[in-house]
């Protein structure tokens, strides 16, 4: 074999390009140093900001903005009540975004591949779906038989309509080129939405789900403030009836570490689940 | 009559843009046509109605006797972008193809199928392999795996090695040279491609297409004995005149255009 057909044998190895590594060691550490840096100096200046609040605007014995310290304490005594606020909240938010996305994605992709369906429902979904569905909580409330079923119906609603919309979305932006692919191979049917349509359109999907969780998130703790007995929602309002700041901001700490928590868990499906696009 | 492919009047436009204007060719089974034209000269368009993804305004398009309506198994198509479904493995797209080709076949049978495709193509080392990690003469390669699996006896072929390398584009010719020789019966090829060299090198014929509208412009038997060689092909004085009317004829289109515009 010459020199030049072995080169032209290795030229045919398909590579993933990958990015050159740092030449040294040290310039690597160095460089993510300096990004971790970055990325905390925000958190740096609040939380210094909050310890100069405290210490030098004290504002009497019950002070609207706690002392750092004593937040601490109080989100770690309340930490059980917490925890069994996380269940309660969940057992609110799962259902109702998982029902969302389970028939945002059926009704989203057959909408979107179908012409007839997206005259007859667009209309209809360009009114319906920008209500805030806070609005419907007294009258869910009201209606449905368990506080839980209505916060869960609440929730459903506000997920739907991004899921719902997005899946559409995707599914009429299939490329041509798939779908001539997909005639041609003759599939058709249930077959050619669950092989071709639904992964094409599943980038658009997560978005929507992305939209949907951070709107459950928001809903499910509003719903709460009006009925609930446990929750991370009537945590916060519960120790504001109280006029308890510490925990009240120990609260809202705790619930933004969740909700970060839950959207990362999402990005983390979303990159497994998409692993092959470039 | 054996299987062949006939086209008759056929006119089509789009957007009251007039694509092709009263095209009648007649191709028997088993032969290599390279379809040749300037960008815009609709040889995509032919291709596309051909393989039955649109539909002509006028004209008739018949395949084994019996008229195109629509796409099928029995025409399979390479395109440029070889439209690999990105998010199952190399396998299974050839797999897919299997399934609907055959549908009688088990999973592991089709699989088995598809990796013996993927040998025949050169890709032994890209199975499981997703297009995302592939290099596009890889993904090209896969490409016509897939439309051999699919048996069809007509292969529609879009300017399949246009994004490649000169280098790939070599190695790919001469295996889409070498899978249909082996063949027996020899499927029918339309190759669509503006490269001269490479149309005379792959067909047994050469259709030229004029641009706006698209017309036949010249119709060329090209009788080079087969196992081309490229280094004496190129040597040879018979190419050399063959490559120069098709050259002539090529760009006397492009000045009418340029008169035209």
């Amino acid at each position: 074999m010459t020199a030049e057909s072995i080169a032209l044998e290795t030229r045919e190895l398909g590579v993933t390009p990958t990015p050159h590594a740092a030449s040294q060691p040290s310039a690597g550490i160095g460089r993510r140093l300096a990004a971790i840096v970055e990325a905390s100096l925000v958190w740096v200046i609040l939380l210094a900001g909050w310890f100069a609040a405290a210490e030098y605007f004290p504002l009497g014995d019950n002070p609207l903005i706690p002392h750092p310290l004593v937040t601490a304490r109080a989100l770690w005594e309340s930490l059980p009540e917490l925890w069994t606020g996380t269940l309660s909240s969940f057992s609110i938010l799962i259902p109702g975004f998982v029902l969302a996305t389970l028939l945002g994605i059926v009704s989203g992709i057959s909408v979107g591949t179908s012409p007839r369906l997206q005259r007859a429902l667009f209309p209809f979904a360009r009114v319906a779906a920008p209500v805030p569905p806070t609005v419907y909580i007294p009258y869910a409330i009201a209606v449905l038989p368990t506080f839980k079923l209505s916060a869960i119906f609440v929730v459903f609603i506000g997920a739907f309509w991004p899921i719902f919309q997005n899946a559409a979305a995707g599914a009429h932006a299939l490329e041509e080129r798939y779908r001539d692919n997909a005639r041609i191979l003759g599939l058709s049917g249930f077959e050619y939405h669950w092989r071709v349509v639904f992964p094409a359109a599943l980038p658009h999907i997560f978005s929507g789900m992305a939209v949907g969780l951070g709107f459950s998130f928001i809903l499910l703790t509003v719903a709460e403030l009006f009925g609930a007995n446990a929750g991370l929602g009537r945590f916060v309002q519960y120790y504001a009836d109280f006029a308890d700041y510490p925990k009240m901001v120990a609260g809202i700490l705790y619930t933004g570490l969740v909700t970060f928590l839950a959207m990362t868990g999402l990005e983390a499906i979303k990159r497994r689940a998409l692993f092959w696009q470039r | 009559m054996s299987q062949s492919l006939r086209l008759e009047g056929i006119d089509f436009s789009y957007d009251a843009q007039r694509i092709l204007a009263g095209i009648d060719l007649t191709i028997p089974a088993g032969q290599f046509v390279s379809l040749l034209g300037a960008s815009g000269s609709g040889k995509s368009t032919l291709l596309r109605l051909v393989a039955g993804l649109k539909a002509p305004q006028r004209g008739r398009l018949a395949w084994n006797g019996k008229p195109i309506a629509g796409p099928g198994l029995d025409r399979g198509v390479v395109f440029q972008d070889y439209a690999l479904f990105p998010w199952m493995s190399v396998v299974d797209n050839i797999a897919i193809a299997i399934g609907k080709a055959r549908p009688e076949t088990g999973k592991a049978e089709r699989r088995a199928e598809a990796v013996d495709y993927l040998r025949k193509v050169g890709l032994d080392a890209a199975i499981d392999k997703y297009p995302f990690e592939l290099s596009g003469g890889m993904r090209q390669r896969a490409a016509i795996a897939r439309a051999l699996a699919l048996g069809s006896p007509l292969l529609l072929m879009d300017e399949p090695f246009g994004a490649l390398d000169p280098v790939n584009r070599a190695r790919l010719q001469d295996l889409l040279l070498e899978i249909w020789e082996a063949a027996s019966p020899k499927k029918t090829i339309v190759f669509v491609t503006h490269d001269v060299d490479e149309a005379l090198y792959l067909g047994d014929r050469v259709v030229i297409l004029g641009s706006t509208p698209g017309r036949v412009i010249a119709d060329l038997p090209v009788e080079f004995p087969r196992h081309r060689d490229r280094r004496s092909l190129f040597d040879s004085s018979a190419f050399h005149e063959l490559r120069e009317s098709i050259a002539e004829t090529l760009a006397a289109d492009t000045l009418k255009q340029l008169v035209a515009a």
